[in-house]
């Protein structure tokens, strides 16, 4: 999407070739973002708005904590996107920043309480009973499954769920959510297997 | 009997360890071998699968009216 009518004081024709060659190549974005280009940074947040507006909701499961965090997001990268160095994909560094306010936003909720699931012998000590030809095969649009998911996914404190939609939903791979997450690899190896035991066998459970 | 089913758990837990993991790894092709030979457990992959699916596709639309507070909120040009 070109914007081509943003009040940056250029003639149409110097915002029209900015436009162009940005959208196609994010590091002259980002180094255009970094003199505070208002065209490059809008060019910025309307790509990575719909990712990270979604991503804060799975983690909070709700629209308003969502649009919240999002603007926070926002403003965080428009302020310190001088700190940013390239060493890593502007994608990564904004999934750090949207996890870091999604779990303050969490972690006021401090009465809170979310399962253990620190105990293999019974995280693994369940049946292979489920049948899942149950599951609607249109679950994207089934509001029961989405009840059903919501619910499970609260029980996980957000140290598990995050490293979950990083890695599993968000298709980072095991470094990138590390890093993303503020994690040692072993730490996202080990949360990550016992947060998809955990979701399989709630999501089983309520298809019994 | 014992032993089969220590075997399966471990294999439910490398299931969980092994997807979308380095599939070449010692551990993950020794998974593949038993789930080859192992119905349950071929059962219990396919569900953890299932399951990331059903996340992957649980989205939600950013309304245009979040978009507009957003760009006032930033200050930014939607035009």
């Amino acid at each position: 999407m070109i914007n081509k009518n943003s009040s940056t004081g250029k003639t149409g024709t110097e915002k029209d070739s900015i436009a162009s060659y940005v959208t196609s190549d994010e590091t002259k974005l980002i180094e255009l973002a970094k003199e505070s280009n208002k065209q490059a940074l809008t060019q910025l947040v309307k790509k990575y708005e719909m990712t990270v507006y979604n991503f804060a909701f799975k983690i909070c499961r709700d629209r308003n904590k969502a649009e919240n965090i999002m603007q926070e997001t926002f403003y965080s990268m428009i302020k310190h996107i001088n700190q940013f160095d390239s060493k890593s994909k502007l994608s990564t560094w904004l999934y750090r920043i949207v996890a870091n306010h999604c779990l303050m936003e969490v972690r006021k909720e401090k009465q809170r309480q979310f399962v253990s699931i620190d105990d293999d012998e019974s995280l693994y000590a369940n049946s292979y009973t489920a049948d899942y030809s149950k599951l609607p095969t249109k679950y994207t649009e089934n509001e029961e499954l989405k009840k059903i998911l919501d619910n499970a996914i609260s029980k996980l404190s957000p140290d598990y769920r995050m490293v979950f939609l990083l890695r599993d939903v968000e298709g980072l791979s095991t470094e990138e959510t590390a890093e993303a997450a503020e994690l040692s690899i072993s730490a996202v190896k080990s949360r990550l297997h016992r947060a998809r035991a955990f979701l399989r066998n709630e999501v089983t459970k309520a298809f019994e | 009997m014992m032993k089969e089913e220590i075997s399966c758990k471990e294999v439910m837990r490398y299931v969980c360890e092994c997807l979308a993991q380095d599939t070449s790894s010692k551990r993950c092709l020794g998974l593949k071998e038993h789930l080859e030979s192992c119905e349950n457990c071929r059962e219990y992959f396919k569900s953890v699968e299932l399951t990331i699916d059903c996340y992957k596709n649980y989205n939600v639309e950013l309304p245009a009216n979040v978009h507009t507070k957003l760009m006032n909120f930033l200050k930014l040009s939607d035009e």
